[in-house]
């Protein structure tokens, strides 16, 4: 009897509390709305069953938890402490992004560029809010909509954000469709809903996408070195793909390697949100930055897409500003759904493309500045 | 420390206000360069092309077997019962033009030298009103 009654007190069910509870029922959230809302399900999937795993309350000091040294957990949680997924993911994303977009339309770029500031002003808002500097530039960048790159940053400034910041970075990755519609139609009219963007008549030549990465790397890493992490595997898996001379490596990058990165990367940070430590008024601060953070950054590139329509001859349609924000391709889906509300035969998708590659560029070049400014 | 005072102490404006100057120069110098990269390209092939262009020999036409002043002329008298038919549909007298033509249109060298030899030989004699006929 007393040996069932030992076995007894080392199962979940007699060491649970009610923060395992909430986080299991936030698990079994994001699981529901990867199966049935089908929102993000690469990443909301892992990232749910991952808090699920997380959640399950264990005897401390058996290596079993994601915080206890030796644990398997502990090991594949390594990928994100030291920014190793992210930089994987970089690769395979570049892999996958086509630029030809952004070099036809290069002003288009301004709108990825202005979708950031939302990350400037959550960092003042953290900072207000009591935060300290490093705590602040990694909630800040959620605002960037990027989860590798959020989660890049907070390993560097402040891992023992990671959990929070991550769930929050992918939870309104996720929450697009529900966050960014109502933005978009408060700044914008009827009429500069239905503006047309103006097809150019011109083929992008395989040097120009060539060049570009190369270029990019080049100015980008020397502008914010600290983004070499990020932008220097992002640059090189596009170059693989253009040069056309590497296509099963290219293809590799852009499916077995980032889909395992993904898999490790969403698992452990799902199982990171241990509800002891997860369950923290910081975490309900970094929830509401993170959802303030969004929404500015989205408000910014419809902000500034209006303010380049006040000086230029064929104007933008400032929907696409929303699209600034790194969250390929959510984001420009929503830009492209948004404008085909208005006129079904209005196709933004293509140039709502182009402003959410030059947000990935974006958010990882502020990643490193605020990386930089933080060291 | 909270609000205002935690950004002043942090410096939290000057990291806010250098970033995004940072990331924002940062896109429009590479979007600067993009959107002028296709004309680099453009104009970089097209000196490629003009180089290449000087450096190869160009390609002369072929060159006909034309022969000589000296040997055409040389053997005038043995030419003109051709030349006699070759003018019977102009009639009995014709003017230097038409025979000019003439020589063209058969591909006969020297045009010119040949008609001056004819007439400073005799084999050409004027009728008058500028038309000429052949030597009987």
């Amino acid at each position: 009897m007393e040996l069932f009654l030992q076995f007894l007190s080392n199962t979940g069910f007699y060491l649970t509390d009610y923060r395992y509870l909430i986080m299991m029922a936030v698990g079994c959230t994001f699981v529901y709305l990867a199966i049935a809302k089908e929102y993000e399900p690469l990443l909301l999937l892992p990232i749910g069953f991952g808090v699920i795993v997380g959640n399950i309350p264990f005897f401390k000091g058996f290596g079993l938890g994601i915080y206890e040294s030796n644990s398997v957990l502990h090991y594949l949680y390594f990928g994100v402490t030291t920014g190793l997924y992210p930089s994987i993911v970089f690769l395979g994303l570049g892999a996958m992004t086509d630029f030809s977009s952004l070099l036809i339309r290069p002003k288009l770029m301004l709108l990825g560029a202005a979708a950031q500031m939302g990350i400037y002003f959550t960092l003042l808002s953290a900072l207000a809010l009591g935060f300290m500097p490093k705590e602040a530039g990694s909630i800040a960048i959620i605002g960037g909509a990027d989860g590798p790159t959020s989660i890049f940053l907070t390993a560097k400034l402040a891992p023992h954000l990671i959990g929070p910041v991550a769930i929050a970075a992918y939870s309104y990755m996720a929450l697009i469709p529900i966050i960014q519609p109502p933005i978009m139609r408060l700044l914008t009219t009827k009429e500069e809903r239905l503006i047309r963007m103006p097809d150019v008549e011109r083929t992008v030549s395989r040097k120009e996408l060539l060049l570009f990465p190369v270029i990019g790397v080049v100015l980008c890493c020397y502008l914010a070195p600290a983004s070499i992490p990020l932008l220097g595997p992002f640059f090189f898996g596009n170059l693989m793909k253009v040069s056309g001379v590497v296509d099963r490596l290219a293809k590799t990058a852009a499916s077995s390697i980032i889909d395992t990165a993904t898999i490790f990367l969403g698992f452990t940070v799902g199982a990171s949100t241990q509800g002891d430590v997860f369950l923290t008024p910081k975490s309900v601060g970094i929830f509401l930055l993170g959802a303030v953070a969004f929404s500015i950054a989205t408000a910014s590139g419809v902000l500034f897409a209006k303010l380049m329509n006040l000086f230029m001859k064929n104007k933008i349609n400032p929907l696409l500003g929303a699209a600034g924000v790194s969250a390929v391709p959510g984001s420009a889906r929503e830009v492209h759904l948004q404008g085909q509300k208005e006129d079904p035969s209005n196709y933004l998708l293509m140039h709502a493309m182009a402003c959410n590659s030059s947000g990935v560029i974006g958010s990882a070049i502020c990643a490193g500045i605020l990386w930089s400014f933080m060291v | 420390m909270y609000g205002l005072e935690a950004i002043n102490a942090h410096n939290g404006w000057a990291m806010a206000i250098t970033g995004a100057i940072i990331v924002m120069t940062g896109l429009t110098v590479l979007s600067t360069i993009i959107s002028q990269l296709h004309r680099i390209i453009d104009f970089m092939e097209n000196r490629k092309s003009k180089k290449a262009k000087t450096e190869t020999p160009q390609e002369q036409p072929p060159v006909k077997e034309i022969q000589s002043a000296a040997t055409a002329l040389s053997n005038l008298g043995d030419r003109v019962d051709r030349l006699c038919l070759m003018t019977t549909d102009a009639g009995d007298s014709f003017d230097l033009i038409t025979l000019h033509q003439l020589f063209i249109q058969n591909d006969d060298p020297h045009p010119h030298l040949t008609i001056r030899s004819l007439r400073e030989q005799g084999y050409l004699v004027p009728t008058g009103e500028g038309r000429f006929t052949w030597k009987r």
